[in-house]
C-alpha cells in the first residue's frame, strides 16, 4: 500500500509553516500533532507522580505510564517488564556496559561503523576493566562481512554489540544470522536499533535478541526518551545502574531491597510525558504500518539514488543499491566541502540535511574522509521533494 | 580566514545594534584569531558566508560559479579595498580633528562648511580683535555672559570689518 503522504503531512504542521524539505530524520524526526497532544495531556490533565501518590491524578499518571510501557512493548513484541525507559539509545548501551558482569579479558565485538554511543562505552571498559574491544570490519562496499564475524566469534566474546542499521550509510546487518551464531557461541547480543526501529518492523522475540536499545526522537517521539529492551531474566541478572527513588521496595539505614526490572533501573521521577508521547508515536507508526513506511522510504531512496548517481564526482557511501540503504543517502562530492553543500541545500531550496561525520568519527578517520552529506528520508517526505533535492544538488555540483 | 576578517569588522559594527550579530562577531574573531595563531578555523563561519553569497547568486550560474571558484581572491580584494578605505577615511578624519583644534573648523582655515565636531554650526567666538577674513569675524558681547545657543541669549555681536580687522565692542 502506498502512503497517503498528503494526509500524513497535515499531521506535521512545521512542514507547511516552514516550507522545509526535511531530509534529516536520521538525526531527529519531526513530530506529529498526535504525539505533541499526548504529551500535553499529561501536563494539562494529570501532571502528577506515577507509582507513588494515591490521589486521582496520581492514579491517572500511573495508569498512563503503565499503558505507555505496554504500548512500547507491544510495538517490538516484548513484555512490558522487559522495557526500561531511558533518555536515549546512548543511555541504554551505557546501562549494559555498566551493569553486565564483565570480567577482564572478556571480548566485546562491534562493527566498524558504530556510532560513538556504541564505541566509547567499550573503550572505557577496556581502560577501566581490561576487557577487549574487537571490531568486525565491513566489506569494501560497506555491507556486513558475516564470514569475518564468524571467524572472530570465539568463547571470549561475551557480548556482540552492533548497530542494526548504520546511521552512516543506511546498511542493515543480518541481525538474525548474527544472533544465531552468537548464541551458539554462548555470547549475548545487544543491538543499537536507533536507526532501524523507526523504519522497519522489529520483533524482538523473532530476532531472539538479548538487548535492544533505541531512541524516541528518531521515531516521531519526544526528545529525551529512549528504551532499553532486555530479556527479563537477563535484566534481573544485571548489576544496578542508577539507584534512588522508586527503585526499591524498602530501605533501612544500612540496607535496600530492590524492585525487579524495569523499576530497578528507573531511578527518580521519570519523564512521564515523554513516555506517553513515545507510546503515541508507536501508535502513529502502527496505524500507518511499518512495512508501508519501509517501502515508501526505499522508493524515495531509489528515486534519489537514480537522480544523483549521474552527477560527476558524486560518491554514495555504502552499497550502490538503494534498497540496501533504507532511507539514508550519504555522499561526498569531489571538490566540495560537505558543510558547504549542506548550507547551499538549505539556502537554495530550504532542504535540511546533515553534514559531517555523523558521530562515526572512527570510520571517517580510518577511511581518511573528512565527512559526508547525509540525506535521510521518512514517511512524511515525497517524490516531489526528492526531485527538488536532485535538481538543487545538480546545480550545486555545477559550481565546480 | 580573509572572509572572517571582513565578517569580524562587519559583524562588530552590526553587533552594536543586534545581539545576533554580536554572536557572529565573536565567531569571526575566534576564527581570525585561530588562523593568525596557525590553527584551524573550526567554526564554519567562512563556509556559511560563502554559501550564503553563492546561494544568492545561483540564479546566474556563471556568476555563482565565478564567485565560488574565486571566493578567496574576491575576499582578499575586499580586504584590500577595506584597508584602503580605512586608510583614506582615517587620513581625512585626522585632518579634520587637526583643523578643528587649530582653526575651529574641521574643513580648514578658511572654510565655512559643515563640521561634525561643531554641530550647531557656531564656532568658538573670538573676543578682541581678529583679522578680517578669519572665520566669521564674530564676537561675543562681554556683557551678555552667555553660553553658545543657551537661553536664547544674543551672543553674536560684531562690528563690520573696517580695514584689515574687525573689533568686538
Amino acid at each position: 500500500m502506498t502512503l497517503n503522504t498528503d494526509k500524513i503531512r497535515k499531521d506535521f504542521p512545521i512542514i507547511d509553516r516552514k516550507r522545509v524539505i526535511y531530509f534529516d530524520s536520521a538525526c531527529n524526526s519531526l513530530r506529529p500533532k498526535q504525539v505533541i497532544a499526548a504529551m500535553n495531556s499529561y501536563y494539562e490533565d494529570f501532571p502528577a507522580c506515577a507509582g507513588r501518590s494515591a490521589h486521582k491524578l496520581g492514579q491517572l499518571a500511573t495508569d498512563a505510564y503503565a499503558l505507555a510501557r505496554n504500548k512500547v512493548a507491544k510495538f517490538i513484541n516484548a513484555k512490558s517488564n522487559e522495557i526500561i525507559f531511558t533518555r536515549n539509545t546512548t543511555e541504554g548501551i551505557n546501562l549494559i556496559a555498566k551493569c553486565l558482569d564483565f570480567k577482564p579479558g572478556d571480548v566485546v565485538l562491534t562493527t566498524d561503523k558504530e556510532h560513538n554511543s556504541n564505541l566509547l562505552p567499550w573503550q572505557q571498559l577496556e581502560k577501566e576493566l581490561g576487557i577487549s574491544h574487537k571490531i568486525c570490519f565491513s566489506k569494501p562496499d560497506g555491507s556486513f562481512d558475516i564470514e569475518s564475524f564468524k571467524k572472530q566469534l570465539d568463547k571470549k566474546v561475551k557480548l556482540v554489540s552492533m548497530v542494526h542499521t548504520s546511521n552512516l550509510d543506511g546498511t542493515t546487518i543480518p541481525a538474525e544470522e548474527i544472533i544465531k551464531d552468537a548464541h551458539k557461541n554462548g555470547s549475548l547480543v545487544l543491538l543499537d536499533a536507533a536507526q532501524s526501529i523507526p523504519h522497519k518492523k522489529i520483533d524482538v522475540k523473532k530476532l531472539d535478541v538479548d538487548f535492544l536499545a533505541f531512541s524516541g526522537h528518531k521515531m516521531l517521539g519526544p526528545s529525551g526518551t529512549g528504551v532499553l529492551y532486555g530479556k527479563f531474566d537477563l535484566l534481573k541478572s544485571l548489576k544496578l545502574f542508577m539507584v534512588g527513588g522508586d527503585t526499591v521496595k524498602n530501605t533501612t539505614y544500612e540496607t535496600a531491597e530492590f524492585l525487579p526490572p524495569p523499576e530497578k533501573f528507573e531511578a527518580g521521577l521519570q519523564n512521564y510525558a515523554g513516555a506517553i508521547g513515545l507510546a503515541a508515536a508507536c501508535d502513529y507508526l502502527n496505524e500507518i504500518g511499518m512495512e508501508n513506511i519501509e517501502k515508501h522510504e526505499t522508493e524515495l531512496n531509489k528515486t534519489i539514488t537514480e537522480g544523483i548517481s549521474s552527477i560527476p564526482g558524486l560518491h554514495i557511501l555504502g552499497p550502490k543499491q538503494a534498497e540496501l540503504r533504507g532511507g539514508i543517502i550519504s555522499f561526498t562530492i569531489d571538490g566540495l566541502d560537505m558543510h558547504y553543500v549542506a548550507q547551499l541545500l538549505d539556502k537554495m531550496a530550504n532542504i535540511a540535511v546533515r553534514s559531517g561525520q555523523h558521530c562515526v568519527h572512527s570510520w571517517f578517520n580510518a577511511h581518511k574522509l573528512p565527512g559526508s552529506v547525509r540525506a535521510s528520508v521518512y514517511l512524511y517526505n515525497t517524490k516531489e521533494e526528492a526531485k527538488i533535492f536532485i535538481e538543487t544538488l545538480k546545480k550545486i555540483a555545477e559550481l565546480r | 580566514m580573509v572572509v572572517c576578517i571582513i565578517g569580524l569588522i562587519a559583524f562588530a559594527i552590526a553587533g552594536i545594534f543586534s545581539a545576533r550579530y554580536r554572536r557572529l562577531a565573536k565567531e569571526a574573531f575566534s576564527c581570525t584569531f585561530k588562523k593568525l595563531t596557525f590553527r584551524a578555523c573550526d567554526t564554519g563561519l567562512d563556509i556559511r558566508i560563502k554559501a550564503h553569497i553563492t546561494a544568492k547568486l545561483i540564479k546566474w550560474p556563471g556568476t555563482a560559479r565565478f564567485v565560488h571558484k574565486n571566493f578567496e581572491r574576491i575576499s582578499v580584494l575586499l580586504v584590500i579595498i577595506m584597508l584602503i578605505t580605512f586608510a583614506v577615511s582615517g587620513f581625512y578624519a585626522a585632518r579634520g580633528v587637526y583643523n578643528y583644534a587649530k582653526f575651529g573648523n574641521c574643513n580648514g582655515e578658511s572654510s565655512d562648511d559643515f563640521c561634525i565636531f561643531n554641530i550647531g554650526g557656531a564656532k568658538p567666538h573670538e573676543i578682541g580683535t581678529v583679522q578680517c577674513g578669519a572665520i566669521d569675524c564674530e564676537c561675543i558681547t562681554p556683557t551678555t555672559n552667555c553660553s553658545i545657543g543657551l537661553n536664547n541669549n544674543s551672543y553674536l555681536d560684531y562690528t563690520p570689518c573696517t580695514g584689515s580687522t574687525c573689533s568686538c565692542p
